[in-house]
């Protein structure tokens, strides 16, 4: 079992590997074979008043006269030895850039998952034992209303009443308590959709089994059959939904960032994009990709470790399904 | 204070503070409440909070200074060797006086003695020296760019003492004094222009003789300048030269432009920039200075290329100069802060003359110019000659909120008198692949760019001497040739001023440029708290002499 479990991590994690430069090698070809010369056109601006010859001095200068495949072998053995190169926009190490907006975007991705679970959990709470004629039905509708607003409207509908209306928060200082409570719960509301859906869904089944109806008449207190009995088995699949969230926080928080102006992977991204800064945008992909290779790796390998029904052969897990495994089959539903 | 400034904008500026005064209760009340003002002593002290857009992409300094983000930042970090102020004159700042030869291919220049670097390096002859270096030649290996506007006939400069610096041209190059107030040449520290490219590229190692200095930054982020004490050497045209009056200056970046003036108006903020020019009314009316200083350059217009058919009748292009209605642009997209076009050039560049005749809207005389060309009104009331239409295809200047909209007018006046006209709107990227001056799919290419010296204009016109050859004329017109070549060997100013004159009614004849307005690219709302600003010949804001009240 023991050995099993150990091919089975290092598959996974020499798949995470490849995964990971296939990612970078995308990234560096797409963006290499888009129309338009980022670079020239740069130094092209009229404002600059650069004549063609000081233009091709200055892209030889830089390398960018080479051919593709030459340019992606030197940036790929860079990257493997850890050197992400620099901006070609802002001519300052990669690794800088990254390393001086990670953090506001960490806090700010970590506070509206906090948000959206607590929201997730609050509503689905609410779905279970709100009387029908006392409001159950709109809440049913949260879910459908934070995905079909448009974060940025939350976000600056936010703005307006509590920063500017009410004063809690100053946009200049997008870093302080309040300003980044109030960007996590625009980040966040459209997050915590997904997981109530799934949430209530299986809550909805959970309720419906026989040991639910066996607690209910032993008089067990709503929150605690809620705590007790439902959440467990309905949070399964909820794990699943989860891992996608992480990519829904990191692709929000480029709108969320720029509306509240905070700095962070976000916003570093959007400049990057419209500068077609490629070092600074395959080292973001790149860690876009480890992040999520590592959140599915984690959880692969701490899955058999947690159902003791899971079955390592050959490298794959394998989980014995039979007609009545309730939680197999909503998450089989729900990624469908 | 007031009468110690004497640029333009800043009058009108201060005629509205006035006028907010008088409307503004809130305001006549704090307005008594300043005796410190009253008593002549400008107070000191106070912090303020600049949105801004963008922060441009990077801070090598010979890379960014031509941004147009980042010239605020460097407008208060680093000096200048001659002031320009916003009509385009001249003034000593760190050169105190200068000579030059009667050709104007040799220029000496008398530097002002104990300025110093933030590094505390002298910012004496051997480092202005370096600096003319670095800014015609560049390090391109390095990835330093040289500055494009910067003359290209410089030979070389010599220290001849520790004060004096003797600058010498291959040929006649009369620019070369105002071009040293332009943005993009700012004094750097020689410590920092020895620096790779990579550490020049962190501001905070970046060090200037400016009054503020970079207490810190953050890229995208913010960039926050505090007063260097020591300071002592400011422009005498802004009527200071002492340390500057607030303590510190945060530019910070809010990409929204609702945003930026809400927060004005809330009071987080002192200044937006670059707000819609249609809500300046309003903001006006609410108490809030609004400046919107012109800066020296062409005016905003189209250059036509004149290869391309039916550009290549001169007709056709004089019809196109006059069935343009340039008052309604102004009335319909922007506010009466913008000026009417009278020349191809904006009005406060020394050397511009006034051609509104040549500009007046008049579109009698277009269909008549357009029916002596051959081009005859149709049923659906499009003029076409030997089956094809007559036609246009505006590309929208991506640079410039507003232009879509001044094309969609335009295409509206036109059409009346038998034009369709097409309009494009890219995004930046794809503007600078496919529009170019002259190429084969652009019959009109966009202008909006400042200069400082008039006599730039000659050499961009046609192709030599690597000019960018705007109306795709190459070497073909005789005396448009004949004007650039006296125009740029021109040794005094006496002998350029008429062919100056002479150049700017041929091209506008000619319809080889049609003007549409002047250009108001750099647009300010503050709160009326903050005063004594100046605008200088590149409509930057400078608030090394503003002052902030409670």
């Amino acid at each position: 079992m023991r050995s099993a479990y150990l091919s089975y991590a290092a598959k996974r994690f020499a798949q995470a590997v490849i995964v990971i430069l296939l990612a970078y090698v995308f990234t560096f070809v797409v963006v290499s074979i888009l129309p338009g010369d980022p670079i020239t056109n740069v130094l092209r601006a009229p404002q600059n008043g650069f004549s063609e010859d000081q233009i091709r001095q200055i892209i030889a200068a830089q390398g960018l006269d080479r051919p593709i495949p030459v340019q992606l072998w030197t940036s790929l053995s860079n990257f493997v030895t850890g050197d992400l190169g620099l901006s070609m926009r802002s001519s300052r190490p990669v690794t800088t850039l990254i390393a001086e907006v990670l953090p506001s975007t960490l806090i700010l991705a970590s506070a509206a998952f906090a948000i959206a679970l607590l929201l997730a959990l609050t509503i689905a709470y609410g779905t279970q034992f709100v009387p029908k004629r006392c409001g159950q039905g709109l809440l049913r509708g949260f879910p459908s209303l934070f995905l079909s607003v448009p974060n940025f409207v939350i976000g600056l509908a936010l703005i307006h009443i509590f920063g500017f209306q009410l004063g809690l928060f100053r946009v200049i200082a997008p870093d302080s308590f309040w300003a980044t409570f109030f960007a996590a719960i625009a980040l966040g509301g459209p997050v915590s959709a997904r997981i109530t859906e799934v949430l209530i869904a299986n809550l909805d089944k959970e309720s419906e089994q026989e040991y639910a109806a066996v607690a209910r008449s032993r008089g067990l207190g709503q929150a605690r059959l809620f705590a007790r009995h439902l959440l467990k088995p309905s949070s399964l699949p909820v794990v699943t939904v989860i891992a996608l969230a992480i990519g829904e926080l990191l692709g929000g928080s480029l709108i969320t960032e720029t509306v509240f102006g905070r700095t962070g992977i976000g916003s570093l991204v959007q400049r990057s994009v419209s500068t077609q800064d490629l070092p600074v945008l395959q080292a973001v992909v790149s860690l876009a990709a480890v992040v999520f290779v590592l959140v599915n790796l984690i959880a692969d390998l701490v899955y058999p470790l947690l159902d003791p029904r899971v079955k390592l052969i050959g490298g794959r897990r394998v989980r014995p399904t039979t007609a009545d495994d309730s939680a197999t089959a909503t998450s089989a539903a729900v990624t469908s | 204070m007031i009468a110690r400034f004497s640029s333009l904008s800043l009058s009108r500026r201060r005629l509205l503070a006035a006028t907010s005064v008088v409307t503004a209760v809130a305001l006549t009340a704090m307005a008594g409440l300043s005796p410190a003002r009253s008593a002549g002593a400008p107070p000191t002290g106070g912090d303020i909070t600049f949105l801004i857009d963008s922060l441009g992409s990077t801070w090598i300094p010979n890379n960014s200074a031509i941004s147009s983000f980042q010239g605020h930042v460097w407008g208060h970090v680093t000096d200048k060797l001659v002031y320009v102020d916003a009509d385009g004159k001249v003034s000593p700042w760190i050169a105190e006086s200068w000579e030059q030869n009667g050709d104007a291919t040799q220029f000496t220049l008398h530097l002002k003695k104990g300025v110093t670097f933030s590094d505390s390096t002298p910012l004496d002859a051997a480092a202005v020296v370096a600096n003319l270096d670095i800014w015609y030649a560049g390090r391109k290996s390095d990835g330093i760019n040289p500055i494009g506007l910067f003359p290209k006939t410089y030979e070389r400069a010599e220290a001849v003492d520790a004060a004096t610096v003797k600058v010498f041209f291959k040929a006649p190059t009369l620019g070369f004094i105002p071009t040293l107030g332009y943005h993009g040449s700012i004094l750097i520290s020689p410590k920092t222009i020895a620096q790779p490219a990579a550490q020049q590229a962190d501001l905070s190692k970046t060090s200037g003789s400016g009054p503020y200095v970079v207490a810190s930054w953050k890229e995208g982020d913010f960039v926050k300048l505090v007063k260097r004490k020591d300071y002592n050497w400011g422009p005498a045209a802004v009527g200071h030269t002492g340390p500057a009056y607030l303590n510190s200056i945060t530019y910070k970046l809010v990409s929204e432009p609702s945003l930026r003036v809400a927060a004005v108006q809330s009071g987080q903020a002192d200044v937006a920039y670059s707000p819609s020019p249609q809500e300046l009314k309003s903001l006006k009316e609410a108490g809030f200075t609004i400046a919107t200083p012109r800066y020296l350059g062409f005016v905003n217009g189209l250059a036509i290329n004149t290869k391309l058919e039916p550009y290549n009748d001169v007709k056709v292009r004089q019809a196109l100069q006059a069935g343009i209605d340039r008052k309604e642009i102004i009335d319909t997209v922007y506010t009466p802060d913008w000026k009417l076009a009278t020349s191809f050039i904006q009005s406060n560049v020394p050397g511009a003359t006034d051609h509104s005749d040549l500009l007046a809207y008049d579109p009698g005389k277009a269909e008549k110019l357009l029916d002596e060309a051959g081009w005859i009104k149709g049923a659906n009331g499009i003029r076409t000659k030997e089956g094809k239409q007559l036609s246009l295809t505006l590309h929208s200047n991506p640079y410039l909120a507003t232009a879509k909209s001044v094309d969609e007018l335009i295409a509206q006046q036109l059409g009346k008198i038998g034009w369709k006209v097409t309009i494009r709107a890219y995004d930046v990227v794809t503007f600078g692949e496919k529009v170019r001056f002259g190429g084969p799919a652009v019959p009109a290419y966009e202008v909006t760019r400042s200069f400082i010296d008039a006599g730039t204009v000659a050499s961009i016109l046609t192709d030599a001497n690597n000019g960018e050859n705007w109306f795709n004329l190459g070497d073909s017109d005789k005396k448009l040739n004949e004007l650039r070549d006296k125009i740029a060997g021109a040794a005094s100013l006496d002998i350029r001023n008429p062919l100056l004159d002479e150049l700017q009614t041929y091209v506008l004849e000619q319809g080889y440029f049609i003007p549409r307005t002047q250009i108001v690219q750099r647009i300010y709302v503050q709160s009326p708290k903050l005063k004594g600003e100046v605008y200088n010949g590149i409509a930057y804001a400078s608030y090394y002499t503003a002052t902030i009240g409670e």
